[in-house]
């Protein structure tokens, strides 16, 4: 079996590769990697195989896995280090600081304060039904959910 | 920016007045592991001589290395492997002696590595290659392709007699060479698996013509098998565009789809009133329905 070890020291099977698939390889490969790297079974800072490592391990074409280290890295999922393995970068967003973040959110507040201004809602409903919206998003407890009024 | 190390262009070949291969026109960059599909007769090997100088064109040319391919000077051809469809070994000489012969052409031949392989492909350097299987002779054929280590390795149909572990031992030297990326590698197979994991271009040769050629993932993408589904029958005039091939069954109908682009799915289904459903198909399926 084929497994490598993340940055926590645990030990994971490596992606599973279907050649023969109507996916394209590329896409197989780009997905798995996308995907165990935002669920975290891929935290920052993991190393992954070397091309060669990958394209021998799977029997694919090297310039396959070249080409998806490529995309990665060019959406910041992962990260190219001189002479060492590609790892796994750390999420852009958290890097980022908060002010930079709110900008991003700029436009979107301002549609909800044009709306409510025109439905003659009051600053106090809005922060409410923010406050609800935002508790209903949260991820994890499930039992923290409010249901929306 | 690397000048490609083979480049086609308008090649034909006729034998005796039979046109053999037409119009075809390729390149193939340092990196590029190339998988060349066709029915039996469809050209390829006709093709592969075409790039290896064996024989010359009878309209447009091949470039090798930047050199016509029926001229090449004998340091290009030192960068040159060959694995024929059908081995040209010496019944009475033993596999050392073989490799021998082949070795004493190339001063670059690599020992370590010919060795290597020879041991871990088991095949049996004191066995003389007229006692030798059709496997084992094929395995053999591919050592001394690849034993001067060339820029350019071209294969025809190499697997044909191996068994699956073999074949896959096949396979990783290939990627080997591929993962050198200063190397290139053509091969025709009919072994479409095999095809599938190591190119990353696909020549379909159909017709003595390059029916299809581009990059692997591109044609997978490119193309689909569409399910059409409606509330109400659809009509006789019901026509998809691109369509190779449409079945129409009363509410439903699919069909095969050249140059699909995934954002062509919304209009599409508003146009044609049903819902649509794209199918992903298999190398093997393309092939297929490229050839109904």
């Amino acid at each position: 079996m084929h497994y490598f070890t993340n940055a926590h020291g645990r030990r994971f099977r490596l992606f599973i590769l279907k050649p023969h698939s109507g996916v394209p390889i590329y896409r197989q490969l780009l997905e798995q990697v996308r995907r165990m790297a935002a669920s975290g079974h891929l935290p920052p800072g993991t190393e992954l195989p070397s091309i060669r490592e990958l394209a021998l391990k799977h029997a694919i074409n090297p310039m396959t896995v070249s080409k998806v280290y490529t995309l990665l890295e060019a959406e910041g999922v992962l990260e190219r280090n001189r002479g060492k393995p590609m790892t796994v970068a750390t999420p852009k967003r958290a890097q980022s600081p908060v002010a930079k973040r709110l900008e991003q959110l700029e436009p979107h507040v301002e549609q909800v304060a044009l709306a409510a201004r025109q439905l003659e809602l009051t600053e106090q409903d809005v922060v409410k039904a923010l406050h609800d919206s935002w508790e209903n998003t949260d991820e994890q407890p499930v039992h923290r959910r409010t249901r929306p009024r | 920016m690397n000048s490609p190390y083979i480049a086609a262009r308008g090649l034909g070949k006729s034998f005796s007045g039979k046109q053999v291969l037409a119009d075809v026109s390729f390149v193939v960059e340092p990196g590029d592991v190339v998988g060349v599909l066709g029915k039996n007769g469809a050209g390829k090997t006709t093709l592969l001589e075409l790039v290896l100088g064996f024989t010359p064109a009878t309209s447009g040319g091949v470039q090798l290395f930047g050199y016509d391919s029926y001229r090449l000077p004998g340091a290009a051809k030192a960068r040159i492997g060959f694995v024929p469809q059908q081995d040209e070994l010496v019944n009475q000489l033993t596999a050392a002696d073989q490799i021998g012969v082949i070795a004493s052409f190339y001063p670059k031949w690599d020992d370590e590595l010919v060795g290597r392989l020879s041991r871990e492909w088991e095949v049996d350097l004191n066995q003389r290659v007229k006692n030798m299987s059709v496997g084992q002779r094929q395995k053999l054929s591919i050592l001394l392709g690849l034993g001067h280590k060339p820029d350019v390795l071209i294969l025809d149909e190499p697997v044909a007699s191996l068994d699956p572990v073999a074949r896959r031992q096949f396979l990783e030297q290939i990627i080997e060479v591929a993962a050198d990326g200063n190397r290139s590698v053509v091969f025709s197979s009919h072994i479409v698996s095999d095809v599938e994991r190591l190119a990353n271009k696909i020549w379909i040769l159909k017709d003595q013509r390059m029916y299809w050629q581009g990059d692997f993932d591109s044609l997978k993408d490119s193309i689909v098998r569409l399910h059409a589904r409606a509330t109400r029958p659809l009509p006789e005039s019901f026509a998809i565009p691109n369509a190779l091939n449409v079945q129409r069954n009363g509410t439903t109908a699919t069909a095969i789809v050249r140059g699909w682009r995934a954002e062509m799915q919304d209009n599409l289904a508003q146009q044609l009133g049903a819902e649509l459903e794209v199918e992903q198909l298999t190398l093997e399926e393309i092939f297929l329905e490229l050839h109904r």
